[in-house]
């Protein structure tokens, strides 16, 4: 048992509390507030008034599927032989040693999503886990989380010189015709016993039967409305990743419902349909009441500067209760994890930050990260 | 004339002036600057008095307008790449002065860059400098030519070995490729000088003239290394032909720090907040700056646009400077150092009486994530100014 006391806590879910305490047991925060009793057995570790936030929370990354440092050896994260490979699973191309995860917990980030490319138009499925050095099998906090699906410029630059798809409209129908294959595969199933097995329909059927969503590669505008458009043709649930010109389609966004994933701000204009990143879509999706959670898309902005995104996104207007929210709760709520991670709250994991400074400050340091109670990076500073 | 008051400006030349005012004249140049300036009757007065100014930064290695920032393949005119060695070209010929990426260097503060070739090829060809707001890049130039790029290392071994399957294949082959181009620079530049000493007709080559400036030192040669090795053989190399050079990248830099500092070298850092993506940018640090200076390397910062997109330099500058790299030391790494490393430092990089009105408004002091850049002038004039989206 360990009890966190003269905390800032920045507990996201229920506002910021001065002089609070945080008890974990068993990897769980059991207590916590201003005025609570700290158990006796518990071991006493005194903040000094620094500020405390939930372990930070980047919903979509390659960390261990594109190592830092290794070249094409540690690269693992497209299966780009053929543009549907629905049947892959991110888990079997992680490498826990990468030391991105190392860096991972130097920067306060304890959870993240890590999704196959979007090389493919069906990329395989994608996770949840914890930033801890153990196996990945020891590290899931939910496998899987989604199908990862990628319209737009990649498929079609990767393939369209030899093979399908050379260009959006066969991106959107090789998508369509394996959801459609999928759902008739499933039909047959429900009727007879004998049907042969389709290992691509297979991989999709928790997708067809609404229990993962399709979690979507889209930049452009006309991008977006096409995933849209195709999973509610299907009645499949889904989440948008980049969603980089959203803010141009808001009413669509907005009418929808949508969970965005937005970013990585930080990048330039890599490609013509990223040409309008900035950081505008964050705010004004602030503005209008669009869910949405900030991302590095690791490795190309390293994670290391999740929460620096959230500061430079308060630059250009968007509030500092958000830029927090978008780095953790937001992230959590996106994975379908929420329930476990995201902010400081009874019954949630004890995965928390002790910061040198205010977090988003540019020069404030982490000084501690604890991953379900457990230290798992200290500067060394009491 | 307009004069400008703000809370606090910082010269990066001199102190900090609280309550600072600066008078700049009509053709954009700074008259004067310090407290309690007088005011004439038909000077326009910019009264900024709870802003923070600091100088136009500059920003000493980039590929702003060369990299098709949002435009795709079409607009990549960075990179030579078909032959390794290629001294002839200059990046100027190849720079789109109304592409986005000048804008967002406006909006990241970034009144001055240099603009050099991509590090494909061992010999990458003739860097410039130049401000960033204008229509016609001649217009915008400061100085031309600024420097002749090199490159060490896996980029050159990428492009040319594993992409193309000629020479260089190996870091070897790179090393070997540049030095036999000096030789061939130094022969060229022998047989120049004679037949203009003769009086003779005379041939010029163009990527030999290029090494040959190198040589004689009017150009300083920019090598891209990252890794501790290739900073050696870079360095190695520019002792053996007495070159002028600077390290770009530098990556590696604090595993040699002390034998880099002994040398006092001057090396370009960055991109910074860099992910590794390539096996030699293993040991990328956010140390580095702070590390090297500490050992005596002259540091600039780098934003290796679009590789580190420039509208966040000042953000990086923070972060160098959270890692230990002094504050006034981080500010002239952005500002003076990179002018004097390009040989620009009579016009910019300072806010001092004969240079150019260059400067940002800051909300607050720098680094700091509440103070954000309102404002860009370049010449006395507003290049940019923040709108609330």
């Amino acid at each position: 048992m360990l009890t966190i006391i003269n905390a800032n806590l920045i507990t996201i879910s229920q506002g910021n509390i001065e002089n609070g305490k945080v008890v974990i047991n068993n990897g769980k925060i059991i207590d916590l507030g201003a005025d609570i009793i700290v158990p006796k057995e518990s071991k006493v570790y005194d903040a000094k008034g620094r500020y405390v936030t939930p372990g930070l929370i980047d919903a979509h990354t390659h960390v261990g599927i594109h190592e830092s440092g290794t070249g094409w050896e540690g690269s693992d994260g497209n299966e780009s032989a053929d543009p549907l490979t629905p049947f892959c699973s991110v888990r079997d191309g992680i490498n826990m040693k990468d030391p991105a995860f190392e860096s991972f917990r130097k920067s306060g980030i304890t959870s993240v999503g890590i999704l196959p490319g979007s090389t493919n138009i069906l990329g395989g499925t994608g996770l949840a886990l914890k930033c801890k050095d153990v196996v990945v099998d020891e590290a899931i906090i939910k496998d899987p989380v989604g199908m990862k699906v990628a319209l737009g410029e990649n498929p079609k630059k990767h393939y369209g010189e030899k093979r399908s798809p050379i260009s959006r409209m066969a991106n959107a129908s090789m998508l369509r015709e394996s959801l459609l294959k999928a759902r008739q595969y499933l039909n047959k199933l429900e009727l007879k016993n004998d049907v042969k097995r389709d290992p691509l329909s297979v991989a999709l059927l928790p997708v067809i039967k609404k229990e993962i969503p399709l979690i979507i590669h889209c930049h452009r505008q006309d991008d977006i409305a096409t995933a849209i458009r195709i999973c509610k043709e299907f009645d499949v649930s889904y989440r948008l990743e980049h969603v980089t010109e959203g803010h141009m389609i808001l009413e669509l966004i907005k009418s929808e419902n949508v969970h965005c994933c937005v970013g990585p701000c930080l990048q330039y204009g890599s490609k013509v349909e990223n040409r309008n990143r900035d950081f505008k879509t964050a705010v004004v999706f602030e503005r209008e009441g669009v869910s949405f959670c900030l991302t590095t898309d690791h490795p190309v902005v390293d994670g290391r500067n999740l929460m620096l995104t959230a500061s430079i996104a308060t630059q250009w207007g968007v509030s500092d209760e958000k830029a927090f929210e978008s780095v953790t709760l937001a992230a959590a709520k996106h994975m379908g994890v929420a329930e476990r991670v995201g902010s400081l709250e009874i019954g949630k994991d004890g995965d928390l930050v002790v910061w040198s400074g205010h977090p988003l400050e540019f020069t404030s340091f982490v000084d501690m990260t604890l991953i379900e109670g457990e230290v798992v990076y200290d500067r060394g500073i009491n | 004339m307009l004069m400008v008051k703000a809370d606090i400006i910082y010269t990066v030349s001199g102190d900090p002036i609280n309550n600072g005012m600066m008078l700049v004249d009509d053709r954009g140049k700074i008259e004067d600057i310090g407290v309690d300036l007088t005011v004439s009757e038909n000077c326009e007065v910019l009264d900024i008095s709870d802003k923070v100014i600091i100088p136009g930064l500059i920003d000493a290695h980039t590929h702003v307008g060369m990299w098709g920032d949002g435009e795709g393949r079409d607009s990549y005119d960075g990179n030579e790449y078909l032959r390794p060695i290629t001294g002839e070209v200059r990046a100027i010929d190849g720079v789109n002065p109304m592409q986005v990426s000048f804008e967002g260097a406006r909006e990241g503060g970034i009144t001055t860059v240099q603009i050099l070739p991509g590090s494909g090829n061992p010999i990458g060809g003739l860097g410039f400098a130049c401000k960033t707001w204008g229509k016609v890049i001649d217009d915008m130039i400061i100085k031309d030519p600024t420097g002749l790029k090199g490159a060490m290392g896996e980029n050159p071994k990428r492009t040319h070995g594993k992409g193309f399957g000629h020479t260089p294949i190996s870091r070897m082959g790179v090393a070997s490729m540049i030095r036999d181009y000096f030789e061939q620079a130094k022969e060229y530049g022998k047989k120049k000088n004679l037949a203009n000493q003769k009086g003779e007709i005379f041939d010029l080559d163009l990527n030999l003239e290029s090494g040959w400036m190198a040589l004689e030192r009017k150009i300083p040669f920019r090598i891209h290394a990252h890794r501790h090795d290739d900073i050696l053989t870079a360095v190695r190399i520019c002792e053996e032909f007495g070159l002028d050079y600077s390290i770009e990248h530098c990556t590696d830099g604090h595993l040699i720090g002390d034998h880099l500092g002994s040398k006092k070298i001057t090396a370009m850092v960055g991109p910074g907040l860099s992910p590794s993506t390539k096996v030699e940018t293993a040991n990328f640090t956010d140390a580095n700056p702070a590390l090297l200076a500490e050992k005596g390397v002259n540091v600039c910062l780098i934003t290796d646009h679009p590789f580190l997109n420039c509208r966040y330099f000042l953000t990086y500058g923070a972060v160098a400077h959270k890692y230990g790299f002094p504050f006034d030391e981080t500010l002239r790494a952005m500002t003076l150092n990179p002018a004097k490393a390009i040989g620009i430092e009579e016009r910019v990089g300072s806010l001092e009486r004969g240079k150019d009105a260059d400067f940002v408004v800051l909300s607050g002091k720098p680094f700091k994530y509440k103070s954000v850049i309102e404002s860009t002038f370049i010449e006395g004039k507003q290049v940019w100014k923040r709108d609330i989206i």
